[in-house]
């Protein structure tokens, strides 16, 4: 699991690659927790080349949206591939997202 | 199987060959002595012509001595005679002197010519030498019986005026013997012949010098007058009674001796082939000067090559012999060669029954590798490389019930003897092994059977495993074998019971032994063959070398490979001194990883090996990438909940994961000796609320609850057990 985080003017992209399965979830969750402080901006979560997630990659994702909620920003999930597609469909996250 | 006879050819001479052999000696021998034969038989000819010729010259030079006596006894005493012709009285002393005077002469005597002499008309005064005194007799000759006028003494030189040699004749007047004549005319002061002055010589003298001739043996010498009579012959009938023409007429030969009769008669010499009475005879011919003689050696032929026929016989005898001894000496070595040949299939069939034997005996054991290729639980493999056409050594294996039931063995001893009961102990394995489940009852009754029957005092060194595939449980009874080899993450010796080999004691306990194989694990048996094995120095391969060939982790058969590649390298040019037998068993089952069966640490990153676990699962229901990434899904929700809610954070322990497959469906079994904790008892969560609504857990349950059929937990001896199953259509 990795994860590279660019800062732009008015978004952060976070590029996600690989299995964020539970290991992969826990390895990144610091990471993520600490760019919640700036869920006032446009979070871009690029799931190119995420290839699997489980509920705790999908737990960091509700976390993002629920502190954007909060701090006033945006939550945007871009490129989902069908497998993970089908679990946010299994989930309701796919209502829950705006989902590029 | 016929033994292989190709071999043979070229071994021992064929019956043609042998013939051809004899014959060509047989013909070598023969041309040989042919030739030899025939060479000798020339040169003996041509000595024996030249003797013939030298004796005849010398016979020739003798009776010309006579013959020159006699004819200078009469001449010389014509001067005389012709001056006494007027005083007939005197007459008489003439002839008597010539016989006194001359030795050779043994009568003489001068007739007057008829009518020549008034006083005697018939006057012949002969002196004739008395043979036995020696005396000197005066006879004379003109009597009325004798008629010397008529006489062809007389006749034949007053006829041609010249002198001559009578033909001879028996004279029965004068000295009652075979005798010749010379004559000569005695003519008086006008010319005219008017006596006959002869002078008798005995034919006796030339009969011994003829006699004397001998050049062979049987030779005999003739001597013939001009008109054909024999006159002197070693055949004293044949004397004055036969001419050379009768002689002619009893032979089957009468060309070749009209030939030798006219030569003879025509006073030359030569030599010609007479056949005569069935034989062929040499003549040699030579004429004796003025006095129409011949005089012949006749050599009958058998005589001439008596030797060479003698030594030809000698030669016969000696051939046959030789060709005899050929014979009997090619016997002899065919004989050899028989018993060599017989010797030589002999070995050949005991090598080819050995041969058999040999692949009877492999036959025996198993020996397709792999052996079990549809199972994942076990990597097995064995192999033989014996020293002699046929060994001692054996392993055997086989599963029965989840079991795999093997041995090694290696019977004292080699060749034929070790290779049967090798044959008989694989069979008691087989036997005992059919109905037994425990390596010590094995080998007791193994060693039971074997020690009854024991004349021969042979015994095996032995070593019997059962596996249990699906523990892992190794129970084993080691029956005075050397110890095997157990890779785990170290290699080391295996410990075993030294026991007494099987054969040994009839009631000897046997002490069983149990480890546990972990998922990897290996063990490695191999007879004395192999840690043995000798280099030309006489070191020996060893367990330090054994333990570092079987260094990391390859496929059974590589490393068998691998190992014998090494003993190989290590022995070199020595040769192999004992069978090296090896087998090689890695498992692969049970405690962990095998395909349907996980055990996991409590450890969360132990989550990152479902992925591989769960596709082997999905593979045997043929499931599509999404339904398996949705089952490792719903497994990875199910282990993490056990983990983060059955063990508190930092304790050690297990889950404990068991897929069970059945046709279109796949279960999880799941068990945990954590805390008690029931998954589904937790709530559903709403998946339409809003996200601030939404609780931060809970999604995994619902995730598995989602993807799988059926969720059933269950509480059970301390131990959580979740069951999670997906039915495919």
């Amino acid at each position: 699991m990795e994860v590279s985080v660019s800062h732009e003017k008015n978004e952060i992209i976070v590029r996600f690659s690989g299995r964020m399965d539970t290991p992969g979830a826990q390895e990144i969750a610091p990471q993520m927790n600490a760019l919640t402080e700036e869920a006032d901006k446009t979070i871009i979560l690029d799931c190119t080349d995420l290839t699997y997630i489980s509920s705790s990659g999908l737990r960091i994702f509700l976390t993002f949206h629920k502190a954007s909620l909060e701090k006033g920003g945006k939550v945007i999930i871009r490129n989902i591939c069908n497998e993970i597609r089908n679990v946010f469909m299994m989930t309701g996250f796919l209502n829950l997202f705006e989902i590029q | 199987m016929k033994p292989n006879r190709k071999e043979n050819k070229g071994i021992g001479m064929t019956l043609r060959a042998r013939l051809l052999l004899v014959v060509v000696a047989a013909i070598t021998l023969e041309a040989t002595s042919i030739i030899q034969y025939v060479y000798s038989q020339r040169g003996i000819k041509q000595e024996a012509s030249l003797r013939a010729e030298s004796e005849l010259k010398s016979a020739e030079n003798k009776i010309m001595d006579v013959v020159n006596q006699t004819e200078a006894a009469v001449r010389n005493s014509i001067w005389v005679a012709q001056w006494c012709l007027d005083y007939p009285d005197s007459l008489k002393r003439i002839p008597q002197r010539v016989v006194s005077e001359n030795p050779v002469v043994v009568g003489s005597t001068i007739a007057l010519v008829p009518g020549y002499d008034k006083k005697y008309p018939l006057y012949a005064p002969y002196a004739a030498q008395d043979m036995e005194t020696g005396k000197i007799r005066m006879l004379s000759l003109a009597t009325e019986e004798y008629d010397y006028p008529s006489m062809e003494w007389f006749a034949k030189p007053l006829e041609s005026g010249e002198s001559y040699w009578s033909e001879p004749y028996f004279d029965e007047n004068g000295g009652d013997m075979l005798m010749v004549t010379y004559s000569v005319p005695v003519k008086d002061r006008n010319g005219e012949v008017a006596a006959i002055l002869t002078a008798d010589i005995s034919l006796d003298w030339l009969t011994k010098l003829i006699g004397g001739i001998k050049v062979y043996p049987n030779a005999f010498s003739m001597v013939v007058s001009r008109s054909g009579q024999i006159m002197v012959c070693p055949v004293d009938t044949l004397v004055m009674n036969k001419t050379v023409d009768q002689f002619a007429l009893e032979s089957q030969d009468r060309e070749a001796l009209d030939r030798v009769n006219r030569a003879v008669l025509s006073g030359k010499s030569g030599e010609t082939l007479v056949r005569y009475k069935g034989q062929n005879n040499h003549v040699y011919y030579s004429p004796v000067e003025r006095t129409g003689w011949s005089l012949s050696i006749v050599l009958p032929d058998k005589e001439l090559y008596k030797g060479v026929r003698r030594i030809g016989l000698l030669v016969n005898v000696l051939q046959v012999l030789g060709l005899a001894m050929i014979i009997i000496i090619l016997r002899i070595v065919t004989r050899n060669q028989t018993k060599y040949r017989q010797l030589y299939e002999q070995k050949e069939r005991i090598e080819n029954e050995i041969h058999i034997a040999s692949e009877i005996q492999m036959a025996m054991i198993p020996k397709t590798f792999p052996p079990f290729p549809e199972r994942q639980d076990l990597d097995l493999a064995a192999s033989i490389i014996p020293a002699k056409e046929v060994g001692g050594d054996l392993y055997d294996f086989f599963i029965r019930d989840e079991k795999l039931y093997f041995c090694i063995g290696d019977v004292s001893g080699k060749g034929i003897p070790a290779s049967l009961v090798m044959a008989v102990t694989r069979s008691l394995f087989r036997a005992m092994s059919a109905h037994e489940t425990t390596p010590e009852r094995i080998v007791s009754l193994m060693n039971y059977s074997m020690s009854e029957a024991n004349e021969n005092n042979m015994f095996v060194t032995f070593f019997c495993g059962v596996l249990d595939l699906t523990t892992g449980q190794l129970r084993y009874c080691n029956a005075g074998h050397n110890p095997p080899v157990i890779l785990t993450d170290d290699i080391k010796e295996l410990p075993v019971e030294p026991n007494l080999p099987l054969g040994i004691l009839k009631d000897m306990k046997f002490v069983e032994q149990e480890t546990f194989l972990q998922y990897d694990d290996a063990l490695f048996l191999y007879t004395d063959g192999l840690s043995e094995a000798e280099n030309i120095a006489h070191e020996q391969f060893g367990d330090h070398r054994l333990k570092e060939a079987l260094r990391g982790r390859k496929r059974s058969e590589e490393h068998l490979k691998n190992i014998a590649q090494k003993v190989a390298l290590f022995v070199g040019e020595a040769p192999q001194s004992d069978d090296l037998t090896m087998l090689f068993i890695h498992y692969l089952g049970n405690a962990s990883q095998s395909s349907n069966h996980l055990t996991l640490p409590n450890d969360v990153k132990q989550i990152a090996l479902l992925p591989e676990f769960v596709d082997a699962v999905a593979k045997q229901v043929e499931l599509d990438q999404e339904a398996a990434s949705n089952l490792n899904l719903a497994l990875e929700e199910a282990v993490a909940n056990v983990m983060m809610y059955a063990y508190p954070e930092g304790t050690d322990g297990e889950v404990d994961i068991q897929a069970v497959v059945d046709g279109k469906s796949v279960s999880f079994v799941i068990t945990d000796s954590g805390a008690a904790f029931d998954p589904t008892a937790k709530e559903q969560i709403n998946i339409s609320a809003e996200a601030q609504d939404r609780p931060i857990g809970g999604l995994g349950i619902h995730l598995v609850r989602t993807i799988m059929d059926t969720v059933s937990y269950e509480r059970k001896d301390e131990k959580n057990i979740l069951t999670i199953t997906k039915t495919y259509k």
